[in-house]
């Protein structure tokens, strides 16, 4: 009797132990290549921000429902346009990985190219405009006219940087 | 000790002030008594700052439960190490640390520069003033981190009291590096205080734009490498710890800490055509201003909530004081510039289009527009639900399409850009320096095409990493043959004096070779596999070329957490190779989860196997492996980019060489390949 005591207290030891994990939340949910296809589509709704099937956010419970829904759509025979659909119902247009491209989300499409010919064309107009330019030496000044800083001016400014800056 | 810390805050806030309004007052006077004392409130600031952060650690190691911000994020069985990260683990407390390692920084200057620039520095203190004021305002009456804790006794009236245990730290910033990768982070953001404080107090000062250049490039540069460290482990930590096989998820969080990276990066390029032409004077201030606003902008995202992230660990409705400081900061900036543009005048003209100029020109324009394409996109769900009242949701996917080409040009850029020449590069070299590489790209691209590396963006990718590659080592070839012809030394001791005799150029191919490798582990992320299945002890399952076995489940209870873990039997071809413990984890005093992924990493592809939990429908664990190729060139990557950058810091040796033998060597001509023009003096990359 006295032998098994420790025994015993070991197992509930082990047994108060193992009840935390035991009790954990888990979300093991294995997809299919298609559900995954689709799931990449959609971000997760638990706040985590990313795309549903990447979310592994310990403890989402949110992917986790998502995914149960989009495997059960899927072996009921739903198409991608109706698992959208049911989403969308759902949790509204902030669902979508990315921007729709209609209406006001075009703008989020839109904009980096919009930034690249902006850029490009500006890059164009800046070499354009040094390879106008007269060449002259620094420090002669070859600041414009309409600055109301002289060459000498300048120049002073200049001087001074170099004696403040001296290492 | 939480008095003390909290008197301490409270005069380094006096101390800032002071240094704020007499650095005016005494830019205004001139008086040198005024501008000496201006210095040493400053310093005095410093050191405050830095007593209130010691004080706020001691109250973590001594378990102080009646201080709030202790109880919320410590309790008595976290290990010390995690100790030192519950610093920063909230709002309060990262804002501290905010102040602390900027305040590292301001004390650096302030030592560097005590004797010197007696003109300039004035200015730049006060501005460093002016920002330190900000994070002690916010650390004194809006976040302070050594509230008392209080609660209504039985008369309603509040008291003070003390729990006997604290609530514990999150545990997904129970890891080794997160007690590292918000340090560097944050001493990349605050570091680009101080070119900000140079460049802003230059213009004020009316410095005609080319000294203040010469002064801050060590300070950006340790800036950028700090920022840089803080990304990769960041990316690491995300890769390691989240548990979804991947290391960057254009996260808000993650975008805000890329967005002055990039700025930075072109700030970096870009001050050489200042350096070395006079040119871009007015857009080199400007790419400080952004860079430092940006940084601003990333403690804003963070802090704020204004987006919702993984990342977030500390939120509250302080984003109204961002918002404010940075308007404040940005119409700053802006009078300052329109009163003394005249003084950044450039002067030079541009010789050819193709050119170096035009290079950086274009290496500029990339980072700048990747850098405003991922600002639209992460502030887009903010924009969309004030013009629309629906919120649109912008991930990876978005990121992904956008920023893939910019990256893929911002490539091809790097292997261009140093091979040519200044003012103009002529047909024979152009064929000369690109004929070789080009040709081994071409050759390489046609073996990964027959290899199966097929997807378009993967193979383009991995095409411009050979050529970029090739480029680089063929200007490491040339230079130590050179070397090698006078001294006759092997090539790799011939490849290290090179590098030695200038350390900005050829410190800055190593970055680009570290660039080159982070970007063939980019390449690697188009071929990522994965399995998920549930599992009876016993069972296998197979991944690639690995087959994992099941050996068992156990229970490993630790001091502060108890994880439930499980043995995987690891076997190659067949062959027994090795164990892997993927784990679960339950912290006690939170009741919160984390996971710890196990890998098996080669320079070929990642074994990356996560305990995904239970299936609640066959009560059986489940495992998630994933086989990520290419991934261990990210990190050697990164650390390639680390050891480049402190390379490029390094002074000269032959310049220092030459001038403690001047007389002796006066007389002896020097190769072409090695006159003093191209590779001794500093500032010629």
């Amino acid at each position: 009797m006295t032998r098994r005591r420790p025994i015993f207290a070991m197992a509930l030891l082990l047994l108060l132990a193992t009840l935390p994990v035991l009790t954990m939340p888990t979300s093991a949910l294995q997809l299919s290549d298609r559900a995954k296809q689709i799931g990449h589509k959609f971000m997760c709704m638990c706040g985590c921000n990313q795309v549903l099937t990447e979310c592994n956010h310990v403890g989402c419970s949110t992917s986790a429902d998502m995914l149960k829904e989009l495997n059960q759509s899927l072996a009921n025979g739903g198409t991608e346009e109706s698992i959208t659909q049911g989403f969308l119902q759902e949790f509204g247009t902030k669902v979508y990985a990315e921007p729709p491209k209609s209406g006001f989300s075009l703008v989020a499409w839109t904009l980096p190219t919009v930034y690249l010919v902006i850029g490009t064309l500006l890059v164009i107009f800046v070499i354009s405009r040094w390879r106008k330019r007269p060449a002259t030496k620094p420090a002669a000044g070859g600041v414009s006219a309409a600055s109301h800083v002289s060459p000498e001016m300048l120049e002073r400014a200049r001087a001074q940087a170099a004696k403040d800056t001296e290492d | 000790m939480d008095v003390f810390g909290s008197f301490a805050l409270l005069l380094a806030f006096i101390c800032a002030l002071y240094a704020f309004v007499g650095g005016i007052a005494a830019i205004v006077t001139r008086h040198p008594l005024l501008v000496k004392s201006t210095r040493q409130a400053g310093m005095a600031t410093c050191a405050l700052i830095f007593i209130a952060t010691f004080s706020l650690e001691y109250l973590f190691f001594t378990d102080n439960f009646s201080i709030a911000y202790v109880v919320s994020h410590s309790n008595r069985d976290l290990p010390t190490f995690y100790k030192i990260a519950a610093l920063w683990s909230g709002m309060e407390g990262s804002l501290l640390f905010w102040s602390f390692l900027l305040a590292v920084y301001v004390f650096s200057v302030l030592i560097a520069y005590r004797n010197r620039n007696g003109e300039l520095m004035p200015y730049v203190g006060m501005v460093m003033a002016g920002v330190q004021l900000f994070f002690l305002t916010l650390s004194n009456f809006v976040e302070s981190p050594f509230k008392a804790l209080a609660s209504p006794g039985a008369n309603g009236v509040m008291q003070f009291v003390a729990r006997s245990d604290g609530n514990g730290l999150n545990p997904l910033l129970q890891y080794p590096e997160m007690v590292i990768h918000p340090p560097n982070l944050y001493s990349g953001y605050t570091g680009f205080t101080i070119p900000f404080a140079f460049a802003l107090g230059a213009l004020l000062a009316k410095y005609p734009g080319e000294k203040w250049i010469h002064l801050t490039r060590k300070w950006t540069m340790i800036a950028w490498m700090f920022q840089s460290l803080g990304i990769l482990l960041g990316a690491h930590w995300a890769y390691a710890v989240l548990g979804w096989g991947g290391y960057w998820g254009w996260d808000p969080v993650e975008n805000a800490s890329l967005l002055p990276w990039l700025t930075g990066t072109a700030f970096l390029h870009s001050v050489m055509m200042q350096e070395k032409r006079g040119m871009m004077k007015v857009w080199n201030v400007w790419l400080v201003f952004c860079t430092f606003l940006l940084c601003v902008l990333g403690t804003f995202l963070t802090r704020s909530g204004v987006v919702s992230s993984v990342h977030a660990f500390a939120q509250s409705n302080i984003g109204t004081w961002f918002v404010g400081f940075i308007g404040i900061v940005l119409l700053v900036c802006l009078g300052a510039y329109l009163k003394n543009r005249d003084y950044l005048k450039s002067e030079t003209q541009l010789d050819s289009v193709i050119s170096r100029e035009s290079s950086f020109l274009f290496n500029n324009l990339i980072l700048l527009v990747s850098c405003v394409a991922v600002l639209t996109g992460t502030l887009f769900p903010v924009f969309s639900e004030w013009f629309t009242g629906d919120r649109i949701s912008v991930g990876a996917p978005f990121f992904n399409k956008v920023n893939i080409p910019t990256g893929l040009l911002l490539l091809f850029l790097t292997g261009v850009g140093p091979l040519l020449a200044w003012r103009k590069t002529s047909t024979e070299s152009l064929k000369r320096n690109f004929g070789l590489p080009l040709a081994i790209g071409i050759v390489a691209g046609a073996i990964f095409f027959a290899l199966g590396y097929r997807e378009f963006y993967s193979l383009i990718c991995l095409i411009l990493c050979v050529f970029v590659a090739a480029t680089i080592l063929l200007e490491f070839y040339r230079g130590a043959k050179v070397i090698r012809a006078r001294s006759g030394a092997s090539f790799a001791a011939c490849a290290i004096d090179l590098t030695m005799r200038n350390t900005r150029r050829y410190g800055g191919y190593i970055v680009h070779m570290g660039m080159v490798f982070v970007f063939i582990g980019l390449a690697g992320a188009a071929f990522n596999r994965d399995v998920q299945k549930d599992m009876r002890v016993g069972q296998t399952m197979q991944i690639g070329q690995y087959t994992l076995v099941l050996q068992g489940v156990d229970t490993k209870p630790e001091k502060n957490y108890t994880a439930q873990r499980m043995l995987v039997e690891v076997l190659r071809d067949n062959k027994p190779m090795m164990m892997l413990f993927p784990e679960k984890r339950r912290f006690v005093t939170n009741q919160e989860n984390g996971t710890m992924v196990a890998i098996y990493s080669t320079l070929k592809e990642d074994l990356y196997v996560v305990f995904a939990g239970e299936n609640p429908e066959t009560n059986l664990p489940s495992i998630h492996a994933f086989l990520n190729p290419l991934v261990k060139w990210i990190w050697f990557g990164g650390v390639m980019v680390v050891f480049g950058t402190i390379v490029a810091l390094l002074p000269n040796r032959r310049a220092v060489f030459v001038l403690a033998a001047a007389p002796q060597r006066a007389a002896q001509p020097l190769p072409h390949a090695l006159s003093p023009s191209v590779t001794l003096r500093e500032g010629h990359d």
